[in-house]
């Protein structure tokens, strides 16, 4: 503390300020008439975020527990849940069938035989309808 | 408390006033204290302002009547040899360079704690507490120089 600052310490202390005793009661008789005010308005205490993170847990897992028990006790008794078949969901794409009206060759004899006979049966089919249309 | 405000009202009676004034509100609205300040900081900010209200309430009512008959801080300062360095401060300072000065030399109070007091800027606070020191110190070299070329 430097002198100026000892000075004013000093000549502060030399101020002669004494509580009297009839400004005492006064001061007590005016602080016993008076009620301390009250905030305005209840203050809504702030809670911790982990507050809200927990509400919000436990209203996502009751929400779970009631779609569960919902489902269970919404199904048939005895009813299995059907068997998903192991194939690609993806819908394949359907040729379209032709229905050719043919019949299946017996084959009865070696290969090169019955090639022989389905010509001979084609060029006797083939005369006849050029009979048929007049050629 | 009752000593600065002797420095600030214009009469004893004023002094006490502003003291009952402060201690009631200080009573009354203690729900809006906050902790983080220090207490004492806390009154002399509601004593500040009491004082000054009394002050400016004086004036509209019955003018500047400050007269050095009812000054309260010459009747209660102890005789001296020198002029107390109060009287110099409050000639040479406005009010509240005064009232910082109070604070920070007579109370020992933190810069922080008397920016909130007086509910200035931390850098306001130093820069008129040097301010103050140079006008007391240059107030007290010319009594000195002028004593000494009396003498």
């Amino acid at each position: 503390m430097d002198k100026l600052a000892r000075q004013l310490k000093a000549d502060a202390e030399l101020i002669e300020a004494q509580v009297s005793d009839e400004l005492d009661r006064r001061i007590t008789a005016s602080l016993q008439a008076v009620t301390p005010d009250r905030p305005r308005g209840l203050r809504v205490r702030q809670r911790p975020a982990a507050f809200w993170w927990a509400s919000s847990l436990t209203g996502v897992a009751a929400a779970l527990v009631l779609i569960v028990i919902f489902n269970s006790l919404s199904r048939p008794a005895g009813v299995e849940s059907p068997q998903v078949a192991e194939v690609s969901p993806v819908p394949l794409v359907m040729a379209p069938t032709i229905d050719w009206k043919t019949e299946s060759a017996m084959l009865t004899q070696p290969l090169q035989q019955e090639l022989d006979d389905l010509q001979s049966d084609l060029k006797k089919a083939e005369e006849k309808v050029k009979q048929d249309i007049g050629l | 408390m009752l000593r600065f405000l002797l420095t600030r009202c214009a009469s004893y009676a004023d002094a006490e006033d502003a003291l009952q004034d402060t201690l009631i509100a200080a009573y009354r609205y203690l729900h809006s204290y906050d902790s983080r300040w220090r207490f004492s900081t806390w009154l002399y900010r509601i004593a500040i302002r009491n004082a000054q209200k009394i002050r400016s309430h004086n004036v509209v009512e019955f003018g500047d009547l400050s007269d050095e008959e009812s000054d309260p801080l010459l009747h209660c300062i102890a005789l001296s040899e020198t002029e107390n360095l109060w009287l110099i401060a409050r000639r040479v300072l406005n009010d509240d360079v005064f009232s910082a000065t109070w604070l920070r030399y007579a109370e020992d109070m933190s810069i922080s704690d008397i920016s909130k007091a007086l509910d200035r800027s931390d850098s306001w606070t130093k820069v008129n507490l040097l301010r103050a020191r140079k006008a007391l110190d240059t107030e007290m070299n010319r009594k000195n120089d002028g004593s000494e070329a009396y003498g």
